[in-house]
């Protein structure tokens, strides 16, 4: 309970404290959630039970509460909390010197409400709860993008909002349906309904919509470019970091183990969306010239390759596929956040005008090389671990399939390369470039940490959301 | 100290160095930062030597464990055996020699600290390569090391005239090792499918038990995926030409990671999975071809080269693809020699030419040198030790291990030996070429640069003696069984003792009688070249023609076969326009299109019912009256 309470206490109180002392209180605020957390995950044993920590309100309160307040976590349902949280941290942590938007009362409430909905996305346990948690999230990031946004905002704003609002009126839908062979909108109700093919089919489609849409998957991207771009930082990664892990978590705790029985049929054109993602955001993104443009589609190839991997459900590649989401969160954070110290700076991320910044930045050069490592998934960080899990599970599947999704591998390193080479070497183009500040510094310093912590020792992650794995996968086998 | 104690510190000394001298080397004077280093690498270098003397059996020290699923188990383990320290000895031993070299050449390089990290870091990666005990082990190094190599390649990216083209050298190198990175990965997954594990001794002892039945197919595929990796660390046709871009990067990187260590990964996962290839013909005999061809290819483009380490960059190619031909034959052992003998010489020539360069200003053309063997003698004379010994001039290193796998080829064919030789002869002709025109005639730079002419100082003149000595002994590691009877074959002993699969490889040894004849022949022909060169360019002074002259062959050795062009025209360029008009077209005329379509068709859609919505109550009867007839016309049509 407290783990929703604190952020949505932080969002209220945020209006009424002192201009001054805004941008350390949400720092405060966020570290506290982290805090919490941590709490949390130390005390956390893992077990085989499918939900491991249940909190149903209906006990706490004398069973006089509605019915869907029921919530708690697995292993993977807390990894997604601490990854909100701390990627929160971080996102507050790498806006601190931005000042129209770090002492901005009305952006700290809306993070703090956003991190509250996207908790509940990942605590409940009940389908309605889900979707009203899924679907207040939105409400936030439309805010930061409608109040922060950059010119040309409106255009993409609305694309957005109807794309990811029809998206979710489908997976409502499907929701209601599924309701109507169960008793409860409980997931365990939910889970143990049984369901034909053909109503299978119309649950998982409206899930699938609107999945689809959040990751993006192709062809459903075409909002996030254009999204991501004109968004200001903050909600370009709460977009990227976190906003499109509700799609894949949903993926894993929703979409699979309630219509399992539409797998059969939907598994391949998953893969082969994802696959086809994967390669086209890709090749897309080698002659992108805004360095914010060309992360949007990177990140439309790599999250392409986990949804891909999710839906093969092997272990191997759904543990991939955790890993993943958790490198591709702090990743994201990364680099739209270089993207964005450098049109702080210069007021511009045009990579045919940049060059030379490594000489004059050169702990932002270190750093940023670091994240581009990260980001083409070299060893020694966890994205290697992720995409090593990942592809072989599709190969597992497909061996044909993991060969062609395998030249990610070569592509990314075609595009990052690219904007990493552009912006930072060659010789000094005459502008002036003040090297990091201790708040850019320590962003960046506790991404890589991460990064590297869980490529050198994924095991840790691994021991946290393995049963629950486990679980799903033993759930669509006895289906 | 036991093996078990030792070997995870030889990895830890290097790692130490780098994290050293990251993160406080900007506090530190330049000295204490080079001799850390160095002495770092040196010390990992001794520890090694007291493993490999008291290392019997094979050791596995295991760290901890990466990933650790039901059915996947991926261990941080080290692995002892005798080839695994023998390169580890390579790796460090040259590794602090040109560490040493170093403080040197890069003394007035403002990125002095960052270098030592990077090549520090270089080591450590390099030694996970080839002490992990698993291939996930050594794909973590192989990717390392590519990254030290990029980051080292593109070390002057900030310089007014190169700094752009050296991002893009490295660049380049990165991607293309990539390619073959991707090869490797699908080899592991066909592994692990295969055998369940990716430990070297697990598989080893299914592939190597007497009931196991060779699934050829399976193996074919597991070797030519391992086999496309190591073409793109150790630059084999069709991944080779990043290489000599790589030469970007300063001098003894190009010596270290670009001659006598990273390129030879490919050559070590060779001989490591050797009870792989043995099980797959078919792949062993691709792997000669492709050697074979490289070899020449490279060694044919070397002739006309004029940049000084462009020639040694296409020469350590050919090498390599010499190497290639070896293990295509089965030699391992013979190819470990080889490139235990070339680690020695390229290193030196490598530094040499920077000892070259820093004397000439930092000039790498050839054709603007000329006698410099009067200004710089020390490196002069081990120049051409170097020289001598890669053109296997007689009782000199580069002698022993080039012949021995010459007379594998002429055991396997005669038409495979002529061919290698004639490789070994286009060798000999470049390195003459490039000797006698760097370090006799007249001097042709300018005034400036002829001022300037100096001696190196002793922290690089020593590292080339050294390294002189070892060319000119390094011979004695594997002598044929000729002479010296009892101490024959002392590498071939040591990897029949402990190396997994090494002790059932037999190789046929030629009968002594046409030992005597292969060597012979080599002398000469090495002599002869060495005689021409000489007539050539010193008495009669003959120097390279300026570009616009060349014609026939001399314009495509010196156009490198159009290698690039031809690379740029079939995947750079179809890429970049399908990246282009994908996103021009497809991405944004037809996607958004859709989408946009499918809004506008809302809007009519709105703009047509609005007119229904017209207030007016008759039409609202009309329509309803319209409504029940249709549907009483419907049901009566029905039933």
């Amino acid at each position: 309970m407290e783990l929703l309470l604190i952020p949505f206490v932080f969002a209220l109180v945020a209006m009424i404290i002192p201009q001054k002392a805004v941008r350390g209180y949400a720092l405060i605020g966020a570290l506290v959630s982290v805090v919490v957390g941590v709490v949390h995950a130390v005390n956390y044993v893992p077990s085989a039970e499918y939900f491991s920590i249940v909190e149903a309100c209906t006990t706490m309160m004398g069973g006089k509460l509605p019915f869907f307040m029921k919530y708690g976590y697995d292993g993977i349902g807390l990894t997604m909390v601490l990854l909100t949280n701390v990627i929160v941290f971080l996102i507050l942590l790498s806006n601190y010197d931005n000042q129209s938007i770090a002492a901005s009362k009305k952006f700290v409430a809306l993070v703090f409400f956003m991190q509250f909905a996207l908790l509940g996305v990942f605590l409940s346990l009940d389908g309605l709860l889900f979707y009203i948690f899924w679907e207040l999230s939105l409400i936030p990031v439309f805010l930061i993008f409608l109040w922060f946004g950059a010119k040309g905002k409106r255009r993409a704003l609305m694309k957005f909002f109807i794309y990811t609002f029809i998206g979710s009126l489908a997976m409502l839908f499907s929701l209601i349906y599924i309701r109507s062979y169960a008793p409860s909108f409980a997931i365990e109700d939910l889970v143990a309904a049984q369901l034909t093919t053909v109503s299978a089919l119309w649950v998982f489609g409206g899930f699938f919509i609107a999945f689809a849409v959040k990751i993006p998957l192709f062809p459903f991207h075409t909002w996030q470019p254009e999204t991501y771009t004109k968004s200001p930082m903050a909600g370009t990664m709460l977009l990227g970091a976190l906003m499109l892990k509700m799609a894949l978590f949903g993926m894993i705790r929703w979409m699979i183990p309630l219509a399992p029985e539409a797998l059969h049929c939907m598994t391949e054109v998953i893969v082969i969306l994802g696959g086809i993602g994967v390669i086209y955001a890709a090749i897309i993104a080698i002659k992108q010239n805004d360095m914010k443009t060309l992360f949007a589609y990177a990140s439309i190839s790599h999250v392409g390759l986990i949804a891909a991997g999710i839906i093969v459900l092997s272990l191997d590649a759904l543990t991939g596929a955790m890993v993943q989401i958790v490198n591709h969160s702090f990743v994201a954070v990364g680099l739209f956040l270089a993207a964005d110290i450098i049109d702080r700076r210069l007021g511009h991320r045009n990579l045919l005008e940049l060059g030379g910044i490594a000489q004059q930045a050169p702990k932002f050069a270190f750093w940023f090389a670091v994240i581009i490592f990260a980001g083409v998934s070299v060893p020694l960080t966890s994205g290697f671990i992720g995409e090593f899990l990942l592809i072989k599970g599709i190969y597992g599947y497909n061996w044909m399939y993991g060969v062609l999704i395998g030249t990610t591998l070569i592509l990314a390193c075609v595009y990052s390369f690219r904007a990493y080479q552009l912006s930072m070497f060659g010789p000094s183009k005459g502008f002036e470039f003040p090297d990091l500040t201790w708040a850019e510094w320590l962003s960046f310093f506790i991404v890589a940490i991460v990064v590297v912590f869980l490529g050198v020792y994924p095991q840790f992650l691994i021991d946290m959301v393995e049963p629950g794995l486990q679980k799903l996968i033993e759930i669509v086998n006895v289906k | 100290m036991s093996v078990e104690q030792l070997l995870p510190l030889v990895l830890l000394l290097p790692l130490i160095g780098g994290f050293i001298n990251g993160v406080f080397g900007n506090k530190l004077p330049k000295v204490v930062v080079g001799s850390l280093a160095t002495l770092l690498v040196a010390g990992s270098f001794f520890i090694a030597l007291s493993i490999f003397f008291q290392l019997d059996q094979a050791v596995e020290v295991k760290l901890f464990s990466i990933i650790s699923l039901p059915d996947l188990t991926l261990n941080a383990k080290l692995l002892a055996d005798n080839l695994s320290i023998w390169m580890t000895l390579i790796i460090t031993g040259i590794g602090s020699l040109i560490h040493l070299f170093s403080m040197g050449y890069m003394s007035h390089d403002p990125g002095y600290r960052k270098f030592f990290t990077y090549l520090n870091l270089f080591i450590f990666s390099m030694l996970i390569l080839v002490l992990g005990s698993n291939y996930f082990m050594l794909f973590f190094g192989w990717e390392g090391v590519g990254i030290c190599s990029y980051l080292l390649i593109g070390f002057h990216y900030a310089d007014e005239q190169k700094g752009f083209l050296n991002g893009i050298a490295a660049r380049k190198a990165f991607i293309m090792n990539r390619v073959g990175d991707l090869g490797l990965l699908i080899g592991l997954f066909l592994l692990l499918m295969q055998f369940g594990t990716l430990e070297y001794s697990e598989i080893a002892a299914v592939v190597t038990a007497e009931d196991f039945v060779n699934p050829t197919w399976m193996m074919f595929g597991i070797t030519m995926c391992l086999f496309i990796g190591a073409t793109g660390k150790s630059a084999q046709i069709p991944l080779f030409t990043w290489l000599p871009d790589a030469m970007a990067g300063p001098t003894p990187v190009s010596a270290l990671i670009h001659a006598a260590t990273m390129v030879t990964a490919g050559i070590f996962l060779t001989v490591r999975s050797n009870y792989l290839f043995e099980l797959a013909p078919d792949t062993q005999k691709v792997m000669l071809y492709i050697g074979l061809a490289t070899s020449l290819v490279a060694a044919f483009i070397a002739m006309r080269q004029n940049d000084i380490k462009k020639v040694l960059a296409y020469s350590t190619v050919s090498q390599l693809g010499l190497l290639f031909v070896a293990l295509g034959l089965g030699a391992y052992t013979a190819a470990m020699f080889h490139v235990t003998t070339h680690a020695f010489f390229k290193a030196l020539l490598f530094l040499g030419s920077g000892s070259v360069i820093h004397a000439m200003s930092d000039e790498q053309d050839i054709r603007k040198m000329g006698g410099l063997k009067k200004y710089i003698p020390v490196t002069h004379w081990t120049f051409l030790i170097g020289t001598l010994a890669i053109t296997g001039f007689p009782l000199l290193s580069g002698f022993y291990s080039k012949d021995e796998i010459l007379g594998y080829a002429f055991a396997e064919s005669i038409p495979l030996y002529l061919i290698l030789m004639f490789s070994v002869l286009l060798t000999a002709i470049y390195m003459f070429r490039m000797y006698f025109l760097v370090f006799h005639g007249e001097f042709r730079g300018s005034d400036h640069q002829k001022h300037h002419l100096h001696e190196s100082p002793a922290n690089m003149t020593v590292p080339l003696i050294i390294l002189a000595i070892l060319s000119v002994f390094g011979g004695v590691l594997n002598l044929p069984g000729l002479f010296l009877h009892d101490q024959a074959h002392y590498m071939t002993h040591l990897y029949e003792h402990n190396v997994a699969g090494m002790n059932l490889i037999h190789m046929e040894h030629l009968p002594s009688n046409t030992i005597m004849v292969l060597m012979a022949v080599a002398v000469i022909s090495c002599l002869a070249v060495l005689a021409i060169s000489y007539q050539v360019y010193v008495k009669k002074k003959s120097l390279p023609k300026e570009d616009a002259q060349l014609t026939g062959w001399e314009k495509v050795s010196a156009n490198k076969l159009y290698f690039d062009e031809i690379y740029t025209a079939l995947f750079v360029k179809p890429i970049e326009w399908l990246s282009e008009k994908g996103y021009r077209f497809f991405e944004i005329v037809f996607l958004n299109g859709i989408v946009f379509g499918v809004a506008k068709g809302f809007e009519t859609a709105g703009e047509v019912v609005k007119k229904w919505e017209s207030g007016r109550v008759n039409w609202y009867v009309l329509w309803m009256v319209s409504g029940i007839v249709g549907l009483i016309i419907y049901y009566l049509v029905k039933f």
